[in-house]
């Protein structure tokens, strides 16, 4: 195999070009970083050298990183140390060289990559927005593990370097030369010339430096002994709230970081790899990963092999314009497409700007965007109160009440308004999108296209396939939900599809506990344990009890007793408590704290259930579901209930996915336990499908 | 030659400055009701060439306010978009220049209209205290400050509102309340005469209102969006004579006759007119509001602008070859009473026209059951740079209403000018 290594000369100026032959990416790989070591040995002794750049032949791509592969297969702790060490020392020969050094970042610079840069005296880079700049280790369950976690805080002060390794931020070029991450940019088209002047520059004067002065504060937090403990300690403070500490990553690079930092010497880079070995095995990281693997396959995926390129769409109708309808309008606004937004009512109309408008008011207080940006975009958004503006809508978007009655209306009238290339899609969360396209012309442009609430936040979209939609209509539909920035699954026409048929026996089997005599709080507790973003009496607060409720009782009526609503919902609806819309729900909200609501009479049944069965009943309930769902070829594969759940409800993305999950706790275990519920809850509700039996008899997995 | 379509437009209500269009910009009412046309009309905007709007005070963050008005609607980026100002006529010129650009090939496809905030008219520091300012900034050190800062008096700190400025003529020295003093003298308009012109403004504004919102769109208010402006807000139901009679003269107080009662409103608001040749709207398959058979703009004594309309409207049919009984509707925007009534005496006296008119033969009177039918200025406001894109509108749809075939809309214009366009339908 050709050398990734190339060593060019010119007038003294070393150029070491990274370019890994046969691929479009460059990616560290351990015998990439043998090669370097070895280039790096020569680069040392060859005295007619005054300076060293370190460049990419790539086009859009400096260092994509380490390898992933390699990290996946780390099995024990010893190996994982070796590999940071072995890393680590590659870089620490290429900071400890003579001559200055110099890395011209041209394109993405992440991970590894970025820490190879740490260790050169400089860092380059140009105006692209190509360049993107960062440590984002942490979301795969480790920390940067070759000097990244020592040489950034370093290089960028402790108040900016933790956070950013902590969330793993990748930024801007801008962004990066204002925080100091690189200390120059140049025109993307003059970038190597420039990058030679710098070094000329450099060899002259002997060096370069534009350290501005601390701040007493930031002094005060970086170089005092109390100073840094409140910022550890209020970072641990901000991890455990944000992960509950299910997350062991974060809190393991804290704890690096506050034993190194102002540290120097090579004792704190072999702490670096002691906590990366702490990491590098954990099943944790190796979900991570995996997940990793599966989000970004599902953001190419084919669903159709329609040779449709460009789905099209320069102008969106939204009808209906409830909160849906409104944060619908708002993620199209936000990529600048426009949209004609159509309710009855007027306060509606009224309802879907505000909502709009608060969402792009967060933003711009978050300063993701600017004020002119929210002008813009804003701007796009247009209401009315007739059909004027739908007709020449490359897409409509249904999104009004969940009334198959009223939604065959409004296709029959937008069957007839538009012309047959006009896509048809609803988003309907759980109702038939073929009986919808019955009632209307072509129904082969109709199709389903489910946003979950919020929609600005809320990853997934589910794009429904209905007896007659085509191949074309469903690849458009695909390729404009990725346009608005959301990973797709391709789900058939079954009541609830998939997200919502999974989600709400485990909601309807939290209100079953409650019937139990467990408190709001500890089903919760127990939920957000297993590392679910919110637990379910919350989150059912937080949908609305009555949206939550028609939804359960369309699954029922679909799939009868085993989706049986708990008769406890239909009376706190009937109470009037219908989640923190109203204020009160399962809790009551004050402010920013909850209650539980006194109103609920819980106490039905006196039965002891134990915090494991709970906990067993909630999630086997979705798994028993998942299975019956891939017998009814409802989904594809494992991989997209994984998916889907991971983007659709936040199932915690640590465990692998609801079905590896599944996997690792083991099918004939989960049968076994179902049967115990079967006897001693509901014989109806716990009853294991038959490709779950199968695939447990054969001693199978559902990856397998 | 070439006929010149106004296939649909639409309007913002007019809404009375400093209420609900307060913190709305001219940009962003022109931005709305572009969209709101491009909606309505369906119209591809790839296939919009040019955006021409006007507007008299253009907002100081927005430089050129068709351009922004143009991209904050959606419209492509390579398309073109210019600002005009021809003071009271700009909406007029927004229009006649979309004529012009079209007849001579230049365009196919323009939007044409108007969009004023006179709430957002800004206060103007004197030259001398904006230079001490100037001195201020560029000082160094704290003595160099206070040195500039002792220097500051208070009449420094007193700000001039630009917006009448705006509305006074600096070549006669007379704002345009005052010209309108000068016309009502000399043509010698009763106060009476001009209440009850102004009273009847009104009526006919609350009788019309259903028919108004036809060409208006609803206006949701940010950044709450809970108050919508469905409805131009200036009129008033229950006004009387008494009431009109009331009112003490604003620009001579001893002996005038123009009340803030009798003149027309400071007004915010926009309109957009889709414009483009007759043809063209046929192979899109439009049906249009009419087509524009002739306009054109007079110079005149600035002291008496407001008699601006007389000329305008004798040279328009005069060169067109009709006669006064050939024009089936009129509107005269509604600067001031005195000098709508005077322009239309003026067309009806022997005298004028032989004192003013080529041929010397006197117009006619203007039958008043044609003219303004659907009220004025006076009821509605008179946002400078909007006003004529919405007589055009107006007119337009009104004709259709009524089956008519001519219009001619007509207005003065502050520095002494008139401007007229000639509209007809099949």
């Amino acid at each position: 195999m050709p050398n990734a290594w190339k060593l060019l000369v010119e007038n003294g100026i070393g150029n070491l070009v990274f370019d890994c032959p046969d691929t479009e990416v460059n990616i560290l790989t351990s015998e990439r970083l043998k090669a370097l070591d070895t280039i790096l040995d020569e680069i040392a002794s060859n005295q007619a050298l005054k300076a060293l750049l370190v460049t990419s032949a790539k086009n859009r791509i400096f260092i994509a990183g380490a390898d992933i592969k390699e990290i996946e297969g780390i099995q024990v702790k010893k190996d994982a140390f070796e590999k940071a060490e072995q890393g680590k020392k590659i870089f620490q020969k290429l900071e400890d060289l003579k001559i200055p050094t110099i890395c011209v970042i041209n394109g993405a610079c992440l991970g590894g990559g970025y820490e190879l840069a740490l260790a050169c005296r400089y860092r380059l880079a140009c105006f692209s927005n190509n360049v993107k700049i960062g440590l984002p280790e942490v979301n795969l369950g480790i920390l940067p593990g070759f000097g990244g976690s020592i040489r950034l805080p370093r290089r960028i002060g402790l108040l900016k370097a933790l956070p950013m390794i902590l969330a793993g931020r990748i930024v801007s070029a801008e962004d990066a030369l204002k925080n100091k991450m690189v200390d120059h940019l140049y025109p993307e088209k003059t970038l190597l010339e420039d990058a030679k002047r710098f070094a000329q520059m450099v060899v002259k004067r002997g060096g370069f430096s534009r350290r501005a002065k601390k701040d007493a504060m930031t002094w005060f937090l970086e170089d005092t002994f109390i100073g840094r403990a409140i910022v550890f300690s209020k970072a641990k403070k901000d991890v455990l709230k944000k992960t509950k500490g299910v997350y062991p990553a974060p809190l393991e690079i804290i704890k690096l970081i506050s034993k190194t930092v102002g540290r120097k010497g090579a004792a704190v880079y072999r702490l670096e790899s002691e906590h990366f070995s702490n990491l590098g095995t954990t099943e944790v990281s190796k979900n991570l990963i995996k997940v990793f693997f599966l989000s970004e396959k599902y953001k190419k995926f084919r669903w159709t092999d329609s040779a449709v390129a460009a789905d099209g769409i320069q102008k969106c109708g939204v009808v209906g314009a409830g909160v849906m309808g409104g944060g619908i309008a708002q993620l199209v606004s936000y990529r600048d497409i426009p949209v004609r937004v159509k309710d009855l009512n007027e306060k509606a109309l009224a309802g879907a700007l505000k909502e709009a408008m608060g969402i792009y008011k967060s933003a711009l207080k978050k300063r993701k965007i600017k004020k002119h940006e929210l002008e813009n975009k804003m701007g796009l958004i247009s209401t009315s109160l007739d059909n004027s503006g739908l007709k020449n809508s490359g897409m409509v978007i249904e999104a009004v009440v969940e009334d198959l009655g009223i939604k065959q209306k409004v296709f029959h009238e937008l069957g007839d308004l538009t012309s047959p290339e006009v896509i048809l899609a609803s988003n309907t969360s759980s109702l038939s999108v073929t009986k919808m396209a019955e009632s209307c012309r072509y129904p082969e442009r109709v199709v389903g296209l489910h946003f979950f609430n919020p929609v600005n936040r809320m990853p997934l979209v589910e794009v429904i396939r209905a007896a007659k939609t085509s191949a074309e209509t469903l690849e458009k539909t695909i390729l404009f939900s990725r346009r608005l920035g959301k990973t797709v699954i391709v789900v058939e026409d079954k009541p609830g599809f998939l997200v919502n048929r999974l989600l709400l026996p485990y909601l309807n089997e939290a209100a079953y506990l409650l019937e139990d005599g467990i408190s709001p709080f500890e089903i919760d507790t127990l939920a957000e344990k297993f590392g679910m973003p919110m637990g379910p009496i919350e989150l059912a607060d937080q949908v609305g009890i009555d949206v939550g409720y028609k939804v359960a009782h369309i699954l029922q009526e679909a799939f009868g007793d085993r989706m049986k609503v708990a008769s406890i919902l239909e009376v706190v609806k009937k109470q009037g408590l219908l989640g923190k819309k109203s204020g009160k729900g399962f809790y009551v909200y004050k402010g920013r704290q909850k209650f539980a609501n006194p109103e609920v009479k819980l106490n039905f049944s006196t039965k002891k259930v134990a915090a494991e069965d709970a906990r067993k009943r909630m999630i086997y309930i979705m798994i028993n579901e998942a299975a019956r769902c891939l017998e009814e070829k409802v989904i594809d594969s494992a991989a997209t209930v994984d998916i889907g759940m991971i983007m659709g409800t936040g199932f915690p993305p640590f465990r692998g996915g609801l079905l590896r999950y599944a996997d690792s706790v083991g099918l004939a275990n989960i049968v076994k336990d179902l049967e115990r519920f079967q006897n001693q809850v509901d014989a109806k509700r716990f009853e294991p499908s038959a490709y779950l039996r199968e695939l447990a008899k054969k001693g199978g997995t559902f990856y397998s | 030659m070439k006929k010149i379509a106004v296939v649909n437009g639409v309007r913002t209500p007019f809404i009375k400055a400093w209420s609900l269009f307060d913190r709305m910009p001219a940009q962003k009412l022109g931005t709305l009701c572009v969209t709101e046309l491009l909606q309505r009309t369906e119209i591809d905007p790839n296939l919009i060439d040019e955006v021409i709007i006007g507007c008299v005070g253009q907002p100081i963050d927005a430089a050129n306010v068709a351009r922004v008005i143009s991209l904050q609607a959606g419209i492509p980026k390579n398309k073109r978009a210019y600002t005009v100002n021809r003071n009271c006529a700009s909406g007029f010129e927004a229009v006649t220049s979309a004529f012009e650009k079209i007849s001579l090939g230049f365009d196919d496809i323009v939007i044409a209209g108007g969009a004023e905030s006179m709430s957002n008219a800004p206060l103007v520091f004197s030259k001398e205290a904006a230079g001490m300012f100037m001195k201020l900034q560029r000082a160094k050190t704290l003595m160099e400050k206070l040195a500039v800062i002792s220097g500051f008096r208070p009449k420094h700190f007193a700000p001039v509102a630009a917006l009448s400025l705006a509305l006074t003529d600096p070549t006669c020295g007379l704002n345009m309340g005052q010209t309108a003093e000068v016309v009502a003298k000399k043509f010698a308009i009763s106060r009476e005469r001009q209440d009850a012109f102004a009273l009847e403004s009104h009526k006919r504004v609350v009788a019309s209102r259903q028919k108004l919102r036809e060409e208006m769109m609803s206006v949701f208010i940010p950044p709450k969006f809970d108050i919508s402006a469905t409805d131009d807000n200036g009129v008033r139901e229950n006004l009387t004579m008494e009431q009109l009679a009331k009112l003490k003269p604003v620009f001579d107080k001893r002996s005038g006759t123009v009340t803030a009662g009798n003149s027309s409103q400071i007004t915010d608001g926009a309109c957009a007119l889709l414009l483009m040749e007759e043809s063209k709207a046929q192979s899109l398959g439009y049906e249009i509001l009419g087509t524009i058979a002739a306009y054109d703009y007079v110079g005149l004594e600035p002291s008496e602008m407001g008699m601006g309309p007389a000329f305008v409207i004798e040279r328009i049919l005069r060169k067109a070859g009709l006669a006064l009984k050939d024009i089936d509707l009129f509107e005269i925007n509604e600067a001031f009473a005195a000098q709508v009534l005077a322009s239309c005496d003026a067309l009806a006296s022997k005298k004028f026209a032989e004192e003013n008119f080529p041929g010397g033969q006197a117009i006619g009177q203007i039958n008043p059951d044609i003219l303004n039918v659907n009220g004025g200025g006076i009821a509605l406001g008179h946002p400078v740079g909007v006003t004529g894109a919405r007589l055009v509108l107006t007119c337009l749809k009104e004709m259709k209403r009524r089956g008519l075939k001519r219009g001619l809309v007509s207005l003065c214009i502050g520095g002494g000018q008139g401007g007229g366009i000639l509209l007809e339908r099949n």
